[in-house]
């Protein structure tokens, strides 16, 4: 089972870093875009709505990469203090009432919406215009990813309400990575405890 | 059994149940209450812990489904196809919102800025360069996080390395743990409100405001709040020593390099006359002149910086008008755009969809416009059209040298500026010892590539040089340039030197067209770059970006940047795809109107509603994160400042100063969960909460100065986009 989980976070995961690398792309396009509007003067319409889609891209396609590693924002004022139980039986029955309706919607609505662009090969407003369509399919594609990791994490929640505690998951580049900032910086842990006689003696004075 | 952690988030549950139970009027529920209904309920959904993304979403697709149910006489099949219709159309809308693009440029800037590792350097040098203030390590810490903050803008990250260089530092200098913990939690937090910030980019896509305006409105609040926390720290040092003791001798000493103390030795402690006289006296045998001339060309820097752009400044101000017009008509005819103050082109209204003006805004050369005052500027009428498309039918005459033989006097404010940057010059030469060399050098390699980044990214996005976008990922570029040349200098010396061999021809190559530019726009050059030199630079940029990124092993670090990129894009914009689905659940619902009525029945003078609206968004900062602060009610809050008459843009400073002790509050402060992962073991969460709440004490007086005193905040904006 735990296999099978960790294959649908490896591929959400696969999808969201390599549409994260759109944000390399965006900035070497505007970077461009910016020397050769301001000191070339030779502006590109398409420019603009190329860099509206990667955008679209990076942050739709990034949703499942994020939801494998639990990183959409919370409210913690009281989850991050329930037992892994109650956590889990929350989340699940959570999962059924918001997650799997509004996501499901979204995925059915986005591929009709998908087809209604292709039908009409819809293309962007512009001077030099690009397809639409590719970009509306990003909707119903980052929908089903968000579906099929929604599951998985159902999934999860049904073991850690059975064993106690959360499945494990594949470790990835965190946001505040604290011993690699300890590494960067050259603070060693020992460091850190040997401070401990200076707060003691703080708090004698 | 309840723990004693969850009372407050059960309290505060009940009490928002409690009075949603009171307040409907259940015998006669109208759509409207069912909407204040689902406002109440979202707040206990997000407080139980699921994404709040998918909370809102979820909800807010059942709610608007009822909404149409009940209006369409029972048919559920056509209210079930405009639910999915309302979804996917506000899905879309956030996939092509142009002002939330700029979220993971400035973001990615971020993580790249974080990893070039210069954190250490920047607190070690302003550490030493401000020694003798009282407090000095605090405000060290503090001048450091709100730099480093600004750049980042990641909480985390700077409150924990903060914890892992300041904390120590401060507590072996036997700082008090409260005050040390408060100053490092309240300083990682500044990055949320001084531009360029993601929460007003937030707040600018929610409220409808221009972000540059916003920009423009946070900077002076921004600074204002940095100083009176500085200005705390020295009074609590001056007043109370024994929390922040002064620096012993030792722990300020600075070692010379040998050269350098022998020169000062031999020829006085100031480092201009000493070096001068060592480059030609007889008696620096022992010191290469290659040396001293080194430390020459630090030492003059300065000097060269101000000559450069007062010079530039000095061309433009006094180039004969007949000629500006005629460049700046030429120019016109190319771009078929019109000369407009600098201010043009900088509102591209948040909807204007996916079309820019081409060049607008930047017709005006970027280093006027600063000195000159108002009406100081010799304006002539337009030259006649006669002589206008004589000029134009010869572009190639050396403007130069007719610039040479006529100049108009420079206004007087230019020589005011000029005699006073010229005063401070002496002075700061005077004072400059070798000790503050050194402390000047390292100042040169932290603290100045970082704050001349942030204020040329905030420059061309105020002046309205560039969009938001746009100087955002120019941010971006600096960011990887920066972390490029840090994680160089970090490596061994001969792959240093190595590097420098390609780097330095390539970097120079992209130099030309930039130079040539800047040259140009200050109409010291009379063409543009020619296309082939622009291709050229921008190949040698591209070709520098692949070099450096294996020379210096940037490889991981952009893909570790770019991932996390995406992480934090997808975490605030599927935040804003679930607020769109459920705002316009809500408003379908009618509890807009509801909730107007109601506002409106109670008759509140502007400044009550003011100070209503501050304290909910204060009381919500207490379970809630500012996204979804933003996100679920500003739409709320926004129609009604109208009413009573309040600027949108104010209001958002407000907010986002406000939302500033959201982070510093117990018990969901995250700054103070940071800080304890990396602070000694008897270093209580106690102890730091209790050293963050004089700080959100001086947030509050924060506030109430800006309200008080609005031009802090307006006049920046005013001025620049009247």
């Amino acid at each position: 089972m735990q296999k099978i989980l960790l294959t649908v976070d490896k591929i959400s995961t696969w999808f969201g870093q390599v549409c994260s690398w759109s944000a390399v792309l965006l900035t070497a396009l505007i970077g461009w875009e910016v020397f050769s509007r301001y000191v070339l003067n030779k502006p590109h319409g398409w420019v603009l709505d190329a860099q509206i889609m990667l955008y679209g891209v990076l942050f739709m396609m990034a949703g499942a990469y994020t939801l494998s590693k639990n990183g959409h924002v919370r409210g913690d004022v009281l989850y991050g203090f329930f037992k892994p139980r109650t956590q889990a039986s929350l989340d699940l029955l959570l999962y059924f009432v918001f997650f799997l309706p509004g996501v499901l919607a979204l995925t059915y609505a986005g591929w009709g919406f998908f087809n209604d662009s292709i039908k009409i090969n819809e293309q962007t407003f512009s001077a030099d215009p690009l397809p639409l369509y590719p970009f509306k399919f990003i909707i119903p594609f980052a929908g089903g990813l968000l579906l099929l990791q929604g599951l998985v994490e159902i999934v999860r929640c049904v073991i850690c309400i059975r064993d106690g505690a959360w499945p494990s998951r594949i470790e990835d580049v965190e946001e505040v990575d604290v011993e690699k900032l300890k590494e960067m910086v050259q603070v060693k842990d020992e460091d850190i405890a040997a401070l401990d006689k200076y707060v003691i003696a703080g708090a004698k004075k | 059994m309840i723990r004693k952690e969850l009372w407050f988030g059960f309290i505060l549950m009940a009490i928002i149940l409690a009075a949603v139970v009171v307040l409907m009027p259940w015998s006669n529920m109208t759509n409207g209450h069912l909407g204040l209904l689902m406002l109440g309920l979202v707040v206990v959904a997000i407080m139980l812990g699921f994404p709040t993304a998918f909370t809102l979403m979820g909800m807010g697709m059942l709610f608007a489904f009822f909404a149409y149910w009940s209006r369409s006489s029972g048919r559920g099949d056509l209210a079930l196809q405009q639910t999915l219709d309302l979804m996917v159309q506000s899905t879309f809308g956030v996939m092509r919102n142009d002002v939330l693009i700029s979220i993971p440029l400035f973001v990615f800037m971020g993580y790249l800025v974080e990893r070039a590792n210069l954190v250490s350097k920047l607190f070690k040098s302003l550490h030493l360069a401000l020694a003798r203030l009282p407090g000095s390590l605090a405000v060290a810490t503090l001048v450091t996080c709100a730099i480093f903050a600004t750049a980042t803008g990641i909480v985390g990250a700077v409150v924990t390395l903060m914890g892992l260089l300041a904390l120590p530092a401060m507590l072996r200098a036997g700082y008090d743990v409260r005050v040390s913990a408060g100053v490092i939690t309240a300083g990682g937090c500044l990055g949320i409100l001084i531009p360029p910030s993601v929460l007003l980019i937030v707040y600018g896509a929610t409220a409808g405001v221009s972000v540059p305006k916003l920009y423009a409105g946070a900077f002076f609040p921004g600074i204002m709040l940095a100083l009176m926390y500085v200005g705390y720290v020295m009074i609590l040092a001056k007043w109370k020593p024994h929390l922040a003791p002064p620096l012993s001798a030792a722990e300020r000493v600075i070692t010379l390099p040998a050269a350098n103390a022998k020169i000062s030795a031999s020829y006085g402690k100031r480092v201009l006359p000493s070096l001068l006289n060592a480059l030609k006296g007889e008696r620096n045998v022992a010191i290469p002149s290659k040396v001293i001339l080194k430390e020459l060309a630090v030492t003059l820097a300065p000097l060269l910086v101000f000559v450069v752009i007062m010079g530039l400044t000095w061309n433009a101000l006094t180039r004969p008008n007949e000629v500006q017009d005629v460049s700046g008509l030429q120019e016109m005819g190319a771009n078929s755009v019109t000369i407009e103050a600098p201010s043009s082109g900088l509102q591209e209204p948040p909807s204007s969809g996916l079309q820019e003006p081409p060049t607008s805004g930047l017709q005006e050369p970027p280093t006027s416009g600063l000195q000159e005052p108002p009406g100081a500027e010799p304006t002539t009428a337009a030259p006649a059209p006669a002589s206008t498309a004589e000029k134009s039918i010869s572009p190639a005459k050396p403007i130069v040298t007719a610039a040479e033989i006529t100049r108009d006097p420079a206004p007087k404010a230019f020589w005011y500026v000029f005699w006073v940057g010229l005063g401070c010059l002496a002075l700061f030469y005077a004072i400059f010892t070798f000790t503050r060399l050194e402390i000047f050098k390292m100042l040169l390699t932290s603290f100045f590539p970082l704050s001349v980044m942030i204020l040329a990214v905030l420059g061309t996005i105020l002046f309205g040089l560039a969009t938001p976008t746009e100087a955002a990922a120019i941010g971006s570029l600096g960011g990887f340039g920066l972390a490029a040349v840090y994680l160089l200098l970090a490596r061994p010396r001969e792959e240093r030197i190595r590097a420098a061999k390609i780097w330095i021809p390539l970097v120079s190559a992209f130099m030309v067209s930039i130079i040539w530019f800047i040259l140009y726009k200050a109409e010291v050059l009379s063409s543009p770059p020619t296309e082939w030199i622009g291709w050229i630079s921008i190949c040698a940029l591209g070709l520098w970006a692949l070099v450096a990124a294996v020379q210096a092993k940037m490889g991981a670090t952009v893909r570790e940047s770019a991932y996390l990129t995406g992480k934090t894009s997808a975490m605030v914009c599927w935040l804003f795809v679930g607020s769109s689905i459920f705002s316009a659940a809500f408003a379908l619902l009618g509890g807009q109107n509801i909730v107007e009525t109601w506002v409106l029945s109670l008759g509140l003078t502007p400044v009550q509603f003011m100070l209503l609206a501050q304290c909910i968004i204060f009381v919500l900062g207490w379970p809630l994160e500012w996204t979804e602060i933003i996100v679920i009610f500003m739409p709320i809050f926004i129609p009604l400042l109208p009413k009573f008459g309040i600027d949108p843009l104010f209001f958002g400073l407000l907010v986002a100063l406000n939302l500033q002790t959201a982070f510093l509050s117990p018990p969901v402060a995250m700054a103070a969960f940071y800080l304890k992962g990396v602070s000694p073991p008897h270093v209580t969460l106690n102890q730091i909460f209790a050293g963050m709440i004089p700080f959100m004490g001086i947030q509050i007086i924060a506030i109430a100065v800006l309200y008080i005193f609005p031009q802090i905040g307006l006049w920046l904006p005013e001025l620049l986009y009247k």
